[in-house]
């Protein structure tokens, strides 16, 4: 058998097996890879998968809640940038609420540098950062006199519309403290609001191989290596066919 | 499974969107309305009906993310300060329209990891003057930006919000 038979034989036959010991592998990677090109129009972003096991293999440590606020008929929970407002769980990234406070149309949780207002149908009216608020940090949100009332870090303000705010006075003021939750709750609260990672960020973790930790970018670094023995290979048998049959 | 590996990519991850959360400010809103005006007048507020809601959704393509939209005026001139995402996380910006034109836009709060380019003022020039045309359309072609296609839609989307709020501001001031 002459050598150059030889060697067509070799490539051939590892061309093949290449081909066929990594063909999962390029389908999850073509897949994926379609799928994050398109990730924005398909809202992968703004979904999120929740799962304990998907957090601990992140090393994200799930917060448990431990307590609630509650005011009226309302209350919220509050654990890993989610919130649970009247059983309702609200999106990612929402901040630590201060507080909660039940005013005749609205209710109005606060954090540290913002306001949600919210009509008493759970649809949000109106979201105000720090621009919008009489002073920062908000470190107390209560009522009085059917006013919505903030301590903040430049004095303590009141409101009716959360529009515009006046100073306060300082007594006569039902202030949003926070209650304990039993165990129970708590451990059933923990669930509803377990930590989040984005359907984006699982794709590009699984598409680049940083999922499987510090080595998987290097598995991936040699499929693509094999990608590109399989394009030299399979283009060098395309052209070895077509010239013998040229010269034949 | 490597765990500090995959503990520092959560850091990572979390550092970022934390960052992102934050975002680059620019200029405060309440800063951006007072030198439009001198002093800040006392905001006032249209609220976004259903016949309103469906209005600022075909802007959108998604329903407006709150009911009630603060804005301040004075005559002919109102300003707008509103939010759209671009790609993943939302642009702030400021619109001052006057008589159903825009006379100026201004980035405010700047979070997506690219794209920055959109708050430069050869860019935002392009909305001079620009007023709404049929189907709520602006009257011009805006140019695009190499690499910050998705916030160049999202500001002119929220230009046409702007302009759309100005003019159901004034038609509900007329009664």
């Amino acid at each position: 058998m002459s050598p150059k038979l030889v060697l067509l034989l070799f490539v051939r036959r590892w061309h093949a097996r290449i081909g066929l010991a990594a063909v999962v592998f390029f389908l999850f990677l073509a897949a994926t890879g379609v799928v994050l090109n398109h990730g924005t129009g398909l809202g992968l972003d703004k979904r999120y998968v929740h799962a304990a096991w998907l957090a601990r293999w992140y090393g994200i440590a799930p917060e448990s809640p431990r307590h609630a606020f509650r005011a009226g008929r309302h209350d919220l929970i509050a654990a890993n940038g989610r919130w649970l407002l009247d059983g309702r769980i609200s999106g990612e990234k929402f901040p630590q609420p201060v507080g909660l406070v039940e005013l005749p149309d609205m209710v109005v949780v606060a954090s540290s540098a913002s306001l949600y207002i919210y009509g008493n149908d759970g649809a949000l009216i109106d979201r105000l950062e720090r621009s919008a608020l009489p002073g920062v940090p908000v470190r107390a949100i209560g009522s009085g006199g059917k006013q919505l009332v903030l301590r903040t870090g430049a004095g303590t303000f009141e409101s009716r519309d959360a529009l515009s705010w006046r100073p306060a006075p300082r007594d006569a003021i039902a202030w949003s403290a926070p209650a304990d939750l039993p165990a129970a709750e708590r451990e059933r609260y923990a669930q509803l609001l377990e930590p989040g990672i984005s359907v984006q960020q699982l794709l590009l973790d699984l598409h680049s191989g940083r999922f499987a930790g510090r080595y998987g970018p290097l598995v991936v670094d040699l499929l693509a290596a094999f990608l590109a023995t399989l394009s030299l290979s399979g283009a060098w048998l395309f052209l070895k066919r077509r010239h013998r049959r040229e010269r034949h | 499974m490597n765990r500090a590996s995959l503990r520092s990519l959560a850091v990572l991850i979390l550092s970022l969107a934390a960052t992102a959360a934050r975002g680059e400010v620019y200029q405060e809103p309440g800063a951006f309305v007072a030198e439009v005006f001198g002093a800040a007048p006392a905001p006032k507020v249209l609220w976004l009906t259903r016949d309103r809601q469906a209005q600022a959704a075909a802007i959108l393509g998604h329903p407006p993310a709150q009911l009630r939209q603060r804005y301040w005026s004075e005559g002919r001139k109102s300003v707008w300060i509103l939010e759209e995402t671009g790609k993943e996380e939302l642009i702030t910006a400021g619109f001052v329209v006057v008589s159903g034109h825009i006379d100026h836009v201004r980035v405010l709060v700047y979070r997506e990891s690219r794209g920055q380019e959109v708050r430069q003022s050869s860019f935002l020039k392009q909305f001079k003057d620009a007023k709404l045309s049929a189907g709520d359309r602006l009257d011009r072609n805006i140019d695009g930006i190499v690499g910050a296609t998705l916030s160049v839609g999202a500001m002119e989307r929220m230009a046409r919000l702007a302009l759309l709020f100005d003019r159901l501001s004034r038609e509900s001031a007329q009664g």
